[in-house]
């Protein structure tokens, strides 16, 4: 299947995207990040070929469907839109150190879809409705904004010590200032917010057409609920006096975690309905 | 902090003159309007719902029994863990919840409604200083050329500007996004509307099971746990349930037949698939399972030696069927593929005064049996098993009015996150040395990065006027 071998080619790309991004920050070199950009560009156009060719070749198989049906799939769309998500915000924000903490997770990510079955399988009954489509892009869209989030999080904690000590060294002195940072995670789940929300609710409908019900305490609903509470705390806190910067990065941290628990946690260790991968 | 931000929520309790101390009344009222509980009862409710995911809802006792030792399943069973998500602390925590946002609206809605209605349209000295930015500068002329000119270049640039004339000043306001300040309260209400149809559904609506043979119908349903028994005003028949492959052998589709008889008339026929329910008179059926009904009969063909017809029987297992005339014939084993050669069929033949014999019959060589030159030749057509239908049946009168919050929902939050409430003043007075003092200034309730640089172009093309 060339889809496969694209997507085997873009996480190769990703790898040394973020190698190229962690070697700029360990070297202190900006011009090191420069190609970590081009990778990306280049990651960004294989992968979207490479989506464009699995969907292309769904179609010569007879089964003919957009390639977000299953745990693979779901993986590398998810990449894919952290790449997309992250090639704007260092256009917006013109700076490359977000690529250390943010192009490791799309990496990752295709490391772990490349352990998973690429084959493209026929729809089983329960997955043959137009809501699957827009409830699987709406939710990974949205995670990968909160992927984004997180790491910029990470980077406001790495930072925050050194600002509260007011000294500028090291690694951590050329990562963006704490208030650019917290501005980052905030815009960030203000885009994936949205996009969670809509993603539950289009799964609900979809499970009232199928089961005739829009929400029954399955697992996988309540850890999507779990992580709308958790962004909603965050939205709050952020215009809460004594709320925001440190807690608030933490509250994004664990969004994500539970983002990726509600993703692939709620498959691999819990059991429910949503058993399709994703 | 500028003028207009105390509408938006901070959490700060109102502040209390010295010396005097807020009635219990007031003390509970601030505890409802804080932003510190939401997010306490946000996160409390994130926790509280994962236990529900780690503990399996709803099981048989003997199930639970199995997993926990005896104390745990007591203490468990006590607090609701086994049904949490409707136990009263679960149900209290999404009260707190409502509350919680109700009271909210109704201590910053009315200030936040009195700050859009009545804009701050003057642009004075204290204002001014709250606005980080802000211009100044002097131009000869009259105050109301002016005025009119910056009029016509703010109405270009921004939108346009409310004049109000006051103690020899003469001041412009203009305005956008107003409806970024409305964002919060649709997604507050959107939950509120959400909870609504949850209730009216359970209140009004049942969810129920009901598993329908071919060819037969059922209008009698029993709901979850059987305690309770639904008769609709009319009945679903099933005539005919089916499932098809991919060539795989996986699950390709699930379908049944239904028609909806009421007063022994037809009124609705739809063939139901997984994602493709039928609905009647607000009563949803979705496909939901399937099964065999009894035991599966095996289908014989009986011919006399000249290949003449004597009809068909249908074998049901180990029952001997008897043959005017002849004997009994009895099915006794039925494999899918015996030999490599097909489906088969094992009978015995029993004829009055003579042993029994043991007779193979494969479906794919029909003339076979005429080697035994008996006097009846039979032939095995096949299993027929008959099917039923397993239905999801459901009424929710409050599913529409959940939509319809969902919907508020995702418009209330782009409202309050993607819309911001730009303003702008210009203040003309005349200056003591005969020029007129203009004063420019501008806030945005959210994205001010982004204002900065449209306030810059609306400064340049309003200073440009008339140069």
């Amino acid at each position: 299947m060339s889809n496969v071998i694209l997507f085997n080619l873009t996480t190769v790309l990703f790898g040394v995207a973020s190698a190229l991004y962690l070697g700029a920050l360990y070297a202190k070199n900006g011009k090191i990040a420069v190609f970590g950009t081009w990778t990306c560009i280049l990651a960004a156009v294989v992968s979207t070929a490479a989506l464009g060719v699995r969907w292309y070749e769904s179609y010569q198989m007879g089964i003919g469907r957009i390639p977000v049906t299953n745990l693979y799939e779901s993986l590398v769309f998810f990449a894919w839109s952290v790449n997309l998500f992250y090639l704007i915000v260092e256009r917006k924000y013109a700076n490359r150190t977000f690529g250390a903490f943010v192009m490791p997770i799309a990496f990752f990510t295709m490391v772990f879809a490349v352990y998973n079955d690429s084959s493209i399988q026929p729809l089983v009954p329960a997955l043959q409705s137009y809501w699957l489509h827009i409830h699987v892009i709406t939710c990974f869209v949205g995670y990968a904004a909160f992927a984004v989030s997180a790491g910029a999080a990470l980077m406001y904690l790495l930072k925050s010590k050194q600002e509260a000590a007011k000294i500028n060294v090291g690694i951590v002195g050329l990562l963006p200032p704490c208030k650019t940072l917290d501005d980052l995670i905030y815009r960030a789940i203000i885009w994936g917010f949205p996009f969670l929300t809509a993603g539950i609710i289009t799964g609900a409908a979809w499970a009232n057409y199928a089961w005739g019900t829009y929400w029954s305490w399955d697992p996988k609903e309540t850890w999507s609920l779990i992580v709308w509470l958790v962004y909603a705390a965050f939205l709050h806190a952020r215009v809460t006096r004594g709320w925001y910067g440190t807690r608030a990065a933490i509250l994004s941290i664990t969004g994500f975690a539970s983002t990726v628990f509600c993703y692939l946690g709620v498959n691999l260790v819990l059991s429910g309905l949503h058993s399709y991968g994703g | 902090m500028e003028a207009v931000s105390e509408v938006r929520t901070n959490g700060v309790p109102p502040v209390v003159p010295a010396g005097r101390t807020l009635s219990p009344i007031d003390q509970v009222w601030d505890f409802f309007i804080s932003v510190k509980l939401a997010i306490f009862t946000l996160i409390i409710l994130a926790i509280a719902s994962i236990f529900g995911t780690i503990v399996e809802q709803n099981q048989a006792p003997e199930k639970y029994h199995q997993i926990y030792e005896d104390w745990a399943f007591a203490l468990m069973n006590r607090i609701n863990l086994f049904d949490m998500y409707h136990s009263w602390w679960f149900l209290a925590l999404l009260v707190l919840f409502t509350v919680n946002l109700t009271c909210c609206t109704i201590d910053r809605f009315p200030k936040m409604l009195k700050v859009v209605r009545n804009p701050k349209t003057k642009l004075d000295g204290n204002l001014e200083k709250t606005l980080s930015l802000s211009d100044r500068w002097k131009k000869k002329g009259t105050l109301s050329d002016w005025a009119a000119k910056y009029s016509l270049a703010l109405s270009a640039s921004f939108a346009k500007p409310k004049v109000t004339e006051e103690g020899g000043e003469i001041h412009l306001y203009a305005e956008t996004g107003v409806a970024s300040r409305f964002g919060v309260y649709v997604t507050h209400l959107s939950i509120v509307i959400i909870f609504i149809g949850a209730i009216l559904g359970n209140v009004l609506g049942f969810k129920s099971y009901v598993n329908i043979p071919d060819g037969e119908e059922a209008s009698h349903l029993d709901t979850r746990g059987g305690k309770k028994h639904i008769d609709l005003p009319f009945s679903v028949r099933n005539n005919k349930f089916w499932l098809e492959t991919y060539p795989s052998g996986q699950p390709k589709k699930y379908a049944s037949d239904l028609s909806v008889i009421e007063n022994g008339r037809e009124v609705v026929r739809k063939t139901i698939t997984v994602n493709d329910p039928l609905q009647y008179k607000g009563i949803w059926f979705y496909q939901s399972s399937y099964g065999q009904e009894g035991e599966a009969t095996a289908l014989v063909s009986v011919r006399r030696p000249d290949g003449s017809t004597m009809g068909d029987l249908s074998l049901a297992p180990n029952e001997p069927v008897p043959i005017d005339g002849y004997g009994t014939i009895q099915g006794v084993k039925y494999s899918p593929n015996l030999q490599g050669r097909g489906p088969a069929l094992q009978v015995v033949v029993e004829k009055p005064g003579k042993p029994a014999v043991n007779v193979v019959l494969f479906q794919q060589q029909p003339d076979q049996d005429h080697q035994r030159k008996d006097a009846l030749v039979f032939s095995f057509g096949g299993l027929d098993s008959k099917m039923f239908t397993g239905l999801q049946v459901a009424k929710d009168p409050g599913v529409n009015i959940v939509w319809l919050g969902c919907a508020l929902m995702v418009i209330g939050i782009v409202m309050a996150f993607f819309l911001s409430h730009q303003r702008v003043w210009v203040r003309l007075a005349q200056g003591q040395d005969g020029r007129v003092e203009v004063a420019l200034a501008g806030s945005a309730s959210r994205n001010r990065l982004a204002f900065e640089k449209k306030f810059e172009k609306i400064q340049t093309g309003v200073k440009a006027v008339g140069q």
